[in-house]
């Protein structure tokens, strides 16, 4: 779901790690959707020429920013098959998070491991050979050492290798689909869009993508001389980016980071609103199930049985305190619905299932509630929850008997959220009646949408600010610290504060979008 | 020739006239609601100045009461003596006046808390029987509420997410209960303050942009700016 200020902050994190140059190019692609290269040429800024094009793509393509691709002509057609390059706005965004992945990393698999992704993260993508020269610049740790932790982090694949440079995709009837626009039918129902085709006909099958053994010679079956694996037809790529030699290509592989920051937000739901030891089943559910996700984000888990969740359990210290009644317990409390949180788990057939989108939409709903409630006050905050539960039409009388509220305040509050698009208005002309009835509801895709363009809004905000302050204290910090005395010293402790809060604020943003956006 | 005045049109042994005892009927037929003048001219074709006079005489005798609409005070309802007005007119039993009887409402709610926090404590299951007996044995002051009137005031403290529904399984700590009985329980969120309800903090509510009443008319370079921003001044002011 791409919105307006979802662009505007995607180009802003180009510009502060690429330039502003590269941004043009990127904010091209993002608002027109695929272009050749030609194309991007004519449209970005005129001192852009087609070379520079060219190598501002290869930049774009090497930090996983930007895909190429091709459509194949219809059939008996003449024309020749033209590259496209496509903006990858979630690659562009997982930027903002390597924090995030890198934590994730070495909370599995240490701090050898980190080095190894922090460098295909700031790289975007490397060679085994370039990941050992990197390491020998560094804090050499052998070239053995990054081989086991490049192999480390292939088997839990967090790394991949590189997808293919520029796969073709088959003439569909209707063509390369619009990236934006058609809003009507976006807002009630996500078609497969271009992006997602490109992505899967990419994508090698996973044999390739995660494989056991891997060499680092040349003459390696592996190497990356074929990677159009999914249609089979190969040109020579535009745009070059398979770097020096033809030895495997390896990059982060976002999917799966994403997936186990999924699981974590979805652990730290159920603690939250049920308790740890509820956390912790929760936990070794996602544990025994992973391995059998397909998709990038299932609405729900695969059915793991009472018995492979307890071995599970048993596998870590705080598991190991809790009785198998205990776990029982937890299950039947993780099963249970009320008005205040829908069931977590789905009970069949002896097994249990993890409803991932209703642990997720108990979450995004208390975050459109608090926004609601600061903004709008307590009565729309009731009244909103609501026309939530009900889910339907309702009029404006009906709202205020139910949320007890003034009647003749009522509409005034309705109305205020219906400008900020929290709610959906109807008129109904009733014949005989001067004044139409107006009915009310909550369309929560509509909302969603809303708020994740406001959530955009706002860390770019952060941003900006963040950037601004420390422009204008720029020569203090230059200053070394302890040499600071009196009213500069608590000068620079304030903008210290300032830029802690700034950056801390932003971080839990983003957790905020990725439960609307990735989860 | 002097013009024969119109007689007027015999009374009827209740002392009424024909025109007084149509309106009369019109609005005893309208119940509770009551009948407006204009619907009064459009049912009858009685002159407005008959009407007016026939509505005089009316309240005059007591048989009928003038009622104003809480939505729109400039209509004036008749209603006959013996009919209660309409919850349309009055606004419901939480109307008082025209006006929502909101200190009653909060004070009845943070009673209700009050109730679930004591059962939760003796471990006993609330059910809207338990609330009512509370209310029905300790609540003398003369105003007694309805069964109606408490769900009402507990479906409020469930959409201030203060108090949650459960079902009842008839399971363990349901047993006392029917399967499918809808039960309360206070949902121990934090922040929630004793009957006042609170929403959980979200990151984005934490932001000055998430309850800003002008991010729709910020741009980064407009003269709403994050630069500029007198809500960011405020937040950031160590």
């Amino acid at each position: 779901m791409t919105t307006e200020f979802g662009i505007v902050y995607a180009g802003h994190i180009i510009t502060s790690h690429f330039g502003s140059v590269v941004s043009k190019v990127c904010d091209c692609l993002l608002r027109r959707g695929p272009l050749s290269s030609r194309e991007i040429s004519r449209l970005a800024e005129s001192d852009i020429n087609h070379n520079k094009v060219k190598d501002i793509l290869s930049l774009l393509i090497q930090h996983n920013c930007v895909q190429a691709f091709s459509v194949e002509p219809p059939d008996g057609s003449e024309s020749k098959a033209t590259v496209q390059y496509i903006a990858l706005f979630n690659s562009i965004l997982h930027r903002e998070r390597y924090s995030k992945f890198s934590k994730v990393v070495k909370e599995e698999l240490g701090p050898e491991c980190v080095d190894v992704l922090d460098g295909l993260l700031s790289n975007g993508r490397l060679t085994l050979e370039q990941m050992i020269d990197r390491d020998r610049d560094r804090d050499s740790k052998g070239s053995e050492v990054i081989k086991d932790s490049l192999e480390k982090l292939v088997a839990a694949r967090f790394v991949e290798r590189v997808p293919s440079p520029e796969p073709v995709l088959g003439n569909k009837e209707e063509g390369p689909a619009k990236k934006r626009g058609g809003k009507a039918s976006k807002i009630f129902k996500e078609p497969e869009t271009l992006e997602e085709r490109v992505l899967e006909a990419a994508t090698p099958v996973d044999a390739i993508r995660f494989p056991f053994i891997f060499e680092q010679d040349s003459s390696s079956t592996l190497a990356d001389e074929d990677s159009n694996i999914s249609e089979g037809k190969r040109k020579q790529p535009e745009v070059d980016s398979s770097g020096p030699s033809n030895e495997v290509i390896w990059r982060p592989n976002f999917e799966e980071l994403i997936r186990r920051l999924r699981h974590k937000a979805c652990v730290e739901i159920v603690k939250e609103r049920r308790d740890e030891g509820c956390a912790n089943v929760l936990k070794a559910m996602l544990e025994v199930g992973r391995s059998q996700e397909k998709k990038a984000k299932p609405d729900k888990s695969v059915p793991v049985s009472m018995g492979s969740i307890y071995e599970e359990l048993i596998k870590t210290e705080a598991g190991r305190e809790m009785t198998q009644e205990r776990v029982e317990a937890c299950l039947e409390q993780l099963s249970a619905t009320s008005s205040y949180l829908p069931a977590f788990v789905i009970e069949s057939d002896d097994s249990y299932i993890v409803d991932f989108k209703s642990i997720i939409s108990v979450a995004q709903k208390d975050e459109m509630e608090s926004v609601v409630m600061r903004r709008y006050g307590k009565e729309a905050f009731r009244m909103f929850r609501y026309l939530s539960q009900e889910d339907r039409f309702v009029e404006t009388d009906k709202i205020a008997d139910a949320a007890l509220t003034e009647k003749k305040d009522t509409p005034q509050i309705l109305l205020k959220m219906w400008k900020d698009g929290y709610l959906h208005m109807q008129k109904l002309a009733v014949t005989g009646v001067y004044m139409p009835f107006l009915l009310w509801k909550v369309n929560k895709l509509i909302v969603s949408r809303q708020m994740l363009d406001e959530m955009y809004h706002a860390s770019l905000n952060l941003s900006l600010r963040l950037t601004h302050e420390k422009g204008s204290e720029k020569e203090l910090l230059l200053l070394p610290m302890e040499k600071l005395e009196g009213a500069l010293k608590e000068r620079r402790n304030k903008y210290r504060a300032k830029s802690v809060l700034l950056a801390s604020t932003k971080f839990k943003l983003d957790d905020a979008i990725m439960l609307f956006h990735d989860f | 020739m002097s013009k024969r005045k119109r007689p007027e049109p015999k009374s009827s042994s209740s002392g009424i006239n024909e025109d007084e005892k149509n309106i009369l009927g019109l609005i005893r037929s309208k119940q509770g609601k009551g009948a407006t003048t204009s619907e009064m001219r459009s049912a009858t074709s009685i002159q407005q100045s008959l009407i007016t006079k026939a509505i005089t005489s009316l309240k005059k005798s007591k048989l009928i009461k003038e009622v104003p609409n809480m939505n729109n005070k400039g209509i004036k309802h008749f209603l006959a003596v013996e009919f209660e007005p309409c919850k349309e007119l009055t606004g419901g039993d939480w109307y008082i006046d025209g006006a929502l009887d909101v200190s009653k409402i909060e004070g009845l709610k943070e009673i209700c808390v009050k109730i679930l926090e004591r059962c939760e404590r003796a471990k006993k299951v609330v059910t809207l029987d338990v609330v009512y007996k509370y209310f029905d044995k300790d609540g003398g002051d003369g105003d007694q509420l309805s069964r109606e009137q408490i769900r009402e005031i507990l479906k409020n403290l469930v959409l201030d997410n203060v108090v949650m529904e459960v079902k009842s399984n008839g399971l363990s700590g349901f047993s006392a209960t029917r399967i499918g009985e809808i039960c309360y329980k206070l949902t121990g969120k934090k922040g929630c303050g004793g009957g006042g309800g609170e929403a959980r903090d979200g990151a984005f509510a934490l932001v000055p942009c998430g309850v800003c009443p002008h991010i729709g008319i910020c741009t980064p370079d407009g003269l709403i700016s994050p630069m500029t921003c007198v809500y960011f001044q405020k937040w950031l002011d160590f």
